[in-house]
């Protein structure tokens, strides 16, 4: 019998003891009454021992969320409480949003998990509250403000079970804070609560795992250096199959104009390594002078999830890479979070980046002013570029396979303002583009549901609550102008959105931006193409047809 | 029957939505299909047609990743006889169902019932298979290397 399916007994007892929205108790019921509960499919794996101590993290042990005692270190409470005081004194950022909000609650129904599931804690507002009330504890200073709640509890046991609930409930996805009248980014609230979640060793195994791998190997799976070439040069291979041109990727190579880093997803992953064979087209049309590195071989930053000093370190790894290889700029591939850490925090950390040069582009002449600090430029940027400097030979009948909308990652489109760039490509790559709603898009994009480490497996049915709001969109550009294929700058989005359409929406598939760049690039010398990247066929250029009208 | 379907339907979807713990505003993503949802599944029970198949599944598909118990989600399906029969005590005579056109929507409701319980159970074994894909995705290259 599946273990779905309860206990009579079990059913009762439950229905008999627990408030219940069928019974109607819970409406006389305010948030902070509400019991947290951890059922499979709703949490996390937390962190194995072996990868705490690799880590030199906090109370290495074997634990589970659903376990009544959560072996919490001696002296927890003061060491969040020193924590917490500490974080207010060095991020003004957080004293402030914790201070600011007038809990006018217009974030209230933003955010897609409480549109998934309905969860009063899933509320922004809320979320930040289930810290805020602790600090007003600490720090009593604002008066009563709701009905029948001082502002502020004690530090138990249930509230660190109710941050690690509601923290991981949360992908720092930052679409409350486009509608907070005063900004108030509840992402960076939850970026601290599981730091100071991380001093306890209340985690998340799906984070720490890529990040002890990555800090130990330069990439989230821990593939050491030989595997990482092995693949790439197996992609070198594909492309030749497929389109008779052989691409010649350089590793490690000290003098190359370019340093090319990407999330390691693009180079192990399905659909990611399409991705890849789109970005090796690519350079191979243009003759860009670049290498990888099979040390820096992770654009992803999963240190971004866990604390600022690891975030620092990894991101710090990509600019001693660039600056042993003696490269002059990094270029850098579809992903979102490494967008968001280089964006947003780079060049406080790590910053300036003064050894590399400010990025131009060889082929245009494009200064990159934009990448002054960081000297690091996005690919959809770049390719931008080349294409409106005409410096592409593209055919986007390639892709007439494909009927297209875009997504757009939370962090590259509200974490750095990128929105056009990625439609410019898309729309010269292919000839059917549809535009999921407005409130869905750009600023407003909905995301995934499996960003910021939630996308673990024993964590799907939180993912797929999660990502509803991103799919139903997709669902009415399906429904509307037939959408079948949805394309993607990140490769958590890569990796999160195809399990996301097979549950909400079946028949679409998952696409990088730079997989319909590599479909569509007319190589020179390559003989005649009949399928895309993933040998499916490609449409009107069947073997016998005359296909190239050009 | 068709005389009594809008206020069915407006008292189901309050119903159904109420199974969240917050108050689902009628403009949210889970709300628009439930009502879009619950108004083909009506549609289907009130016309005696079986067409609501896709309509139901709209609605489990919803059901199957909610952290509510597998009952208590499909307790959803039990509700229009309540509504309907609610409905009955305070209408007038006039306009009450025959006890055989009850009997016959009863029992409709029944198989529509054990039809979504179907349907809850195939979403339920596609998040499983989806848990099983990610893994051999995310190894992609990995598990080709592997392949004679
Ligand atoms: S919108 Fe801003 S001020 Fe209003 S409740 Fe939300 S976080 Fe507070
Ligand atoms: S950052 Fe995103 S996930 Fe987190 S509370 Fe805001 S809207 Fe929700």
């Amino acid at each position: 019998m599946s273990k779905y399916v309860p206990k009579v007994s079990e059913l009762k007892k439950e229905f008999d003891e627990k408030p219940s929205v069928l019974k109607g108790n819970y409406s006389a019921q305010e948030w902070w009454d509400i019991p947290v509960e951890f059922r499979d499919g709703n949490w996390c794996f937390p962190g194995k021992p072996e990868v705490l101590e690799d880590l030199g993290f906090a109370n290495p042990r074997k634990w589970a969320a659903t376990d009544q005692d959560w072996q919490l270190p001696a002296g927890w409470q003061k060491t969040i409480s020193d924590g917490l005081q500490s974080r207010l004194k060095k991020y003004r950022s957080l004293k402030l949003f914790l201070d600011a909000c007038v809990r006018c609650g217009a974030c209230a129904d933003k955010c897609h998990f409480f549109l998934g599931t309905g969860d009063p804690k899933n509320m922004p507002v809320v979320r930040a509250e289930l810290l805020r009330s602790v600090y007003r504890n600490d720090f009593p200073l604002v008066e009563k403000i709701l009905k029948g709640f001082s502002g502020s509890r004690k530090l138990t046991e249930e509230v660190i079970k109710e941050w690690h609930a509601y923290f991981h409930q949360c992908t720092e996805c930052r679409r409350c804070s486009v509608f907070c009248p005063f900004g108030i980014d509840t992402a960076e609230i939850t970026m601290m609560v599981r730091e100071l979640l991380n001093l306890i060793g209340v985690n998340n195994n799906w984070i720490l795992a890529p990040v002890s791998n990555c800090n130990r190997t330069g990439n989230h799976l821990g593939i050491e250096p030989h595997t990482f070439v092995q693949n790439i040069t197996s992609l070198v291979d594909d492309i030749e199959d497929l389109t008779g041109v052989t691409v010649e990727p350089t590793f490690n190579r000290k003098g190359a104009e370019v340093l090319f880093i990407t999330p390691s997803g693009d180079v192990f992953g399905d659909p990611g390594v399409y991705t890849m064979m789109g970005y090796l087209l690519l350079f191979h049309h243009i003759g860009l002078d670049y290498t990888i590195s099979t040390y820096a071989s992770e654009g992803g930053n999963f240190g971004m999830f866990t604390s600022n000093d690891m975030m620092k370190k990894l991101n710090a790894k990509m600019y001693h890479e660039a600056k042993r290889l003696g490269v002059k700029w990094i270029l850098g591939g579809e992903c979102g979070h490494m967008w968001r850490v280089v964006h947003q925090y780079m060049n406080t950390m790590n910053g300036p980046a003064d050894f590399l040069e400010v990025p131009v582009s060889p082929m245009t002449g494009t200064r990159f002013n934009n990448a002054a600090a960081t000297k690091m430029v996005h690919i959809a940027e770049f390719t931008a570029d080349l294409i409106y400097h005409k410096k592409l030979k593209l055919d986007p009948k390639r892709n007439d396979h494909l009927r297209t909308t875009f997504h757009d990652s939370c962090n590259v489109a509200r974490g750095m303002g990128m929105f056009e760039e990625p439609r410019y490509v898309l729309r010269n790559v292919c000839n059917s583009f549809h535009e999921m709603p407005e409130d869905t898009i750009r600023e407003k994009t909905f995301c995934c549901g499996s960003g910021s480490g939630l996308n673990a497996e024993e964590n799907m049915e939180l993912r797929m609550r999660g990502g509803f709001p991103r799919a139903n969109a997709v669902r009415y550009v399906k429904e509307h102008n037939k959408v079948d294929s949805l394309v993607t700058i990140c490769a958590i989005d890569r990796a999160s959105l195809p399990p996301l359409m097979k549950y909400w929406n079946p028949g679409v598939t998952v696409y990088g931006l730079h997989e319909l760049v590599g479909n569509a690039l007319v190589m020179q010398g390559e003989k005649k193409r009949t399928e895309d990247l993933r040998e499916n066929p490609m449409a009107g250029f069947d073997d016998g047809g005359d296909d190239d009208e050009e | 029957m068709n005389a009594h379907k809008a206020k069915i339907l407006e008292q189901w979807l309050k119903r159904a939505l109420e199974l969240f713990p917050e108050k689902m505003d009628n403009t949210t993503p889970v709300a628009v299909v439930f009502s879009g949802a619950l108004e083909g599944i009506v549609s289907g029970l009130c016309n005696n047609d079986n067409d609501y198949r896709a309509a139901l599944d709209d609605m489990t598909r919803i059901l199957a990743v909610q952290s509510t118990l597998p009952s208590k989600a499909l307790s959803i399906f039990l509700e229009p006889k309540l509504i309907l029969r609610d409905m009955m005590m305070k209408t007038t005579v006039a306009d009450a169902l025959m006890p055989e056109e009850q009997e016959a929507f009863h029992s409709r409701l029944d198989a529509l019932t054990l039809e979504a319980f179907d349907s809850y159970m195939q979403h339920r074994e596609k998040i499983y298979q989806l848990k099983v894909e990610e893994g051999r995705r995310r190894m992609f290259m990995a598990l080709r290397r592997a392949e004679p």
